[in-house]
């Protein structure tokens, strides 16, 4: 049975554009959840109902077989990170972590005893008597942490936890967070809009827009076999273009490419597409390599422009097709801008979405 | 700031008392007094008071004069402000705050003691009085007080710290780089203070004419120790219309010219800082 | 970018804007009745005759009393106000913040003109609920916006984390929100509390026989007097200031709200 159940959610702030529309997602017990998407896309606005600071239009929460839906937020038993961490600046370290405790009656020798695992558990015994502003950002994100995991809560909710912190950090904060909620066998959403660290941290992504779910999966579906065109473009396939169907079998379908037949991976929302259709086709950067014209089949291309990376050098290369950025390995054959080249295409990383 | 569902019924609760105290006891006199400018005892509605005031050569010259002096007021605050708000703005932060506790001193002493000092100054056997028969520069004491001169010193006095403040406030958020910037790029100290301070700061420049001379013609301290009787300004004539000669209609119209002067002046100087941006 | 005349424009402000309190100190310690300067001798007689002048003893009371009941209740009433202005979004804000500030736009001689005329229209009010109301209704301004800003730089979502965390809205409220509002309620108090215990114009309609504000018994002296009591008084009123200014300053940052 699922931890968490969230049915048929909608939300509205305006009567004409719902926040929210028709919701669904069971979590598991103990699995961590990624709510991913663009600003506005109702991820937040997901978390802040299950937290119960937002009453919904229609839909219920269900957590361990118990209606939630009418339950105010402070009954909840729910910890909640959030993305300013809203640590209390006139509490000490210790202070915030034992407010839940303190709110739920806890004796005081249980609260010196689970405020210090807590705190043992991300590493800060030394700064309980710290004031929030004497601590830095990720001490902060640690704090916050500790003060939503003591309690015990039935569901954690995590709103952007990392967004405040500099690339290193959040790498390190985010391996923190996962193991923190694996050795606690907690059952978790966590909101973001980085497609890397949902990928990273999540069980499960669910890539959220405009108030709508487009694609639930595990990571490395989400990654290589998006299903709309939103989540490909979300995820990062770096080029894409328009082609028309040319036949469907029950897996692949055929497109034109560059003068030729080429099978590819489909999805569609309604079913099997018809020949003539129009697919958004996308592939990633380092999903076609570049060789010199002479050679091999292929579509032709020019180097526009490129930029090395280090291991890689990225090549912007026009074709009649469109414009399409590729990577290659820094090691290989290197081309000059304005280098005649034949693209080639690995295809079985492809995929064409119909739409 | 968050938006909520269903938090109406919480901002009507947490705003309603005070709401209704100044829509009772502050908006609704306003619009009693309003009405008593426009209707007289003998019942219906007349701007006859507003002709009379408009008319009457004494009330004309009271409302210039005020007008004036506002003026003079509010651009010897400019001058002796700007650059001297300039060098606060750059200061350590840590004498800067003391100097600023100097500024809002005065603000926080009334204006009765503060008004007090210039009789002391500008009296017959005053300050400078003194100096100047000791100079012989003199021979009799001449009179400063009830001079147009003693009531533009005592409103300059009285509300320089408005000007101080906002110009300040507007200079210290300029940054060092962008002066730099300037003085790389060729141009000298004035230059530099002419087309990136003034610019820059003039915010702070506009609120706080704003307030100096929206303070200036409604102050009633100063002109009623420094002018008196003999040289009324708006707020003396109301007073004396209210309790001396005791026309109620005429003194709800000094009132109601004053309410529209400085909602006149306030929307006037609000529009300029509009417009700046 | 800063040269010599800058400092001197600079000790040209500060001579102008403290000058007359030196003056008013020297002259409220001179022997001489009237006012000569420089003045003669020294005497404390000035500030024995501020005490024994029951006009300027009671209206301190008066004052007092006032400046203290107007604060309070204008901070009651303005925090809710604050409080729905920082927090929350809705159509009608502003509206509120123009009706909260329009007392400061109006003119306080106004403002104490028309309150006197539509309290005789309402009936026999006493003078001490009508100079209550005045000033309660001029102090709303400073209030809202002093406690505003207190309230915008606390994370609006400390109050959530607080209720998530299993306190119910009024202890989110009274144990996170209240503490760190604490500065800026007690600066919005001393900024409250100077203005209404300075003010005259607003006063000066509403006072009435035997129930006078300090500033305004000290102008009608003048009107009388022309002796250096008034001079031993504004001295008093000036340290009492610069020591509730001062205090107000070292714990609370009052600058930063003004």
């Amino acid at each position: 049975m699922p931890h968490l159940e969230i049915h048929n959610l909608t939300v509205s702030y305006d009567k004409d554009q719902p926040a929210l529309a028709q919701f669904r997602l069971d979590v598991e017990p103990g699995e961590l959840v990624s709510l991913l998407g663009p600003s506005g896309c109702g991820k937040t606005t997901t978390l802040r109902s299950v937290a119960g600071f937002i009453q919904p239009d229609a839909g219920r929460i269900v957590i361990n077989g118990r209606d939630y839906t009418h339950l105010p937020p402070n009954q909840r038993d729910i910890g909640l990170v959030f993305q300013s961490y809203a640590l209390f600046p006139h509490l000490t370290v210790f202070q915030n972590v034992a407010f839940g405790l303190r709110m739920r009656r806890v004796p005081k020798a249980e609260v010196n005893t689970r405020v210090a695992n807590a705190l043992k558990m991300v590493g800060l015994e030394a700064f309980a008597n710290r004031r929030p502003a004497q601590l830095s950002g990720g001490q902060q994100q640690r704090v916050a942490l500790a003060r939503a995991t003591v309690i015990e809560p039935q569901v954690l909710l995590l709103d952007e936890p990392l967004s405040n912190l500099d690339a290193r950090l959040r790498v390190d904060m985010r391996q923190e967070i996962r193991r923190a909620q694996q050795q606690l066998g907690i059952t978790t959403l966590y909101v973001t809009h980085d497609q890397v660290e949902a990928m990273s941290i999540s069980d499960r992504v669910v890539v959220m827009n405009q108030g709508k779910i487009e694609q639930i999966g595990s990571p490395e579906r989400i990654f290589a076999a998006p299903e709309t065109v939103f989540v490909a473009d979300f995820m990062g396939f770096d080029n894409r273009f328009n082609a028309a169907v040319e036949s469907v079998q029950a897996d692949k379908l055929t497109v034109n490419w560059g003068g030729a037949p080429t099978e590819l991976r489909w999805h569609s929302r309604f079913g099997s597409p018809c020949p003539g259709a129009k697919a958004e086709v996308f592939f990633r950067a380092d999903n076609a390599s570049l060789s010199s014209s002479s050679d091999a089949s292929g579509l032709a291309g020019q180097v526009i422009l490129h930029t090395f990376h280090g291991n890689e050098v990225q090549y912007l290369v026009e074709t009649q097709v469109g414009e399409f950025s590729i990577m290659q390995d820094s090691a290989g054959e290197r081309f000059e801008n304005g280098a005649a080249v034949t693209v080639q295409a690995q295809t079985q990383k492809w995929i064409a979405i119909v739409e | 700031m968050i938006r909520r569902p269903n938090q109406n019924r919480s901002i009507i609760l947490l705003v309603s008392p005070a709401f209704v105290f100044v829509l009772v006891f502050f908006v609704l006199p306003l619009i009693f007094l309003l009405s008593q400018s426009v209707l007289p005892e003998d019942g219906g509605i007349t701007l006859t008071g507003y002709v009379d005031f408009f008319q009457s050569r004494v009330s004309r010259i009271v409302y210039l004069r005020t007008l004036k002096l506002g003026l003079i007021v509010t651009v010897i605050c400019v001058l002796m402000s700007y650059p001297a708000a300039f060098v606060l703005a750059r200061m350590p932060a840590r004498r800067r705050s003391f100097l600023m506790s100097l500024v809002i001193l005065p603000l926080m002493t009334n204006a009765v003691a503060r008004t007090f000092a210039w009789l002391i100054i500008l009296g017959r056997r005053g300050m400078l009085n003194q100096t100047l028969l000791s100079l012989e520069l003199v021979e009799t004491p001449v009179r400063f007080i009830f001079t147009e001169t003693a009531i533009v010193l005592g409103l300059t006095q009285l509300f320089l710290p408005l000007m101080v403040l906002p110009l300040v406030s507007a200079m210290e958020n300029i940054p060092d780089d962008v002066l730099e910037a300037a003085r790389s790029l060729g141009a000298n100290r004035l230059t530099t203070f002419r087309r990136i301070v003034v610019p820059l700061s003039s915010d702070g420049l506009v609120l706080g004419a704003t307030l100096v001379f929206t303070g200036s013609v409604t102050a009633f301290v100063t002109p009623a120790i420094l002018g008196g009787a003999r040289l009324l300004l708006m707020s003396t004539l109301l007073r004396q219309e209210a309790v001396i000669i005791f026309d109620q209609q005429a003194a709800a119209v000094v009132a109601t010219v004053m309410i529209f002067t400085t909602l006149a002046v306030n929307l006037l100087l609000r529009v300029l800082r509009v417009r700046q941006v | 970018m800063i040269s010599r005349w800058m400092y001197i424009s600079l000790v040209i402000l500060y001579g102008f804007l403290l000058g007359p309190f030196v003056i008013i100190f020297m002259a409220s310690f001179g022997a001489n009745a009237n006012l000569a300067f420089p003045p003669q001798g020294f005497t404390l007689d000035w500030f024995a005759n501020v005490f024994e002048t029951s006009q300027f003893v009671d209206s301190f009371w008066i004052s007092l009393q006032l400046a203290l009941l107007s604060t309070i209740v204008s901070l009651v009433m303005g925090i809710p106000v604050a409080y729905a202005l920082t927090r929350f979004q809705f159509a009608a804000s502003g509206l509120v913040e123009t009706v909260f500030s329009a007392p400061i736009l109006v003119p306080g001689l106004v403002i104490g003109f028309a309150m006197l005329n539509f309290f005789v229209l309402l009936g026999d009010m006493g003078v001490m609920t009508g100079l209550f109301i005045g000033h309660t209704a001029i102090l709303f301004p400073y209030s809202v916006r002093v406690v505003s800003a207190s309230l915008r730089n606390l994370d609006p979502y400390v109050e959530d984390a607080a209720v998530s965390l299993g306190a119910n809205r009024l202890r989110g409220f009274l144990l996170v929100v209240l503490p760190n509002m604490q500065a800026g309620i007690a600066a919005a108090f001393v900024l409250g509390f100077i203005t209404s215990f300075n003010n005259v114009p607003v006063s000066l309609f509403l006072s009435g026989p035997g129930v006078t504000t300090l500033p305004v018994s000290m102008l009608s002296y003048l009107e009388y007097y022309f002796d250096p009591t008034i001079a031993a008084l504004s001295t008093l009123l000036v340290i009492f200031t610069v020591v509730l200014v001062q205090t107000a300053e070292r714990v609370l940052g009052l600058s930063q709200f003004v």
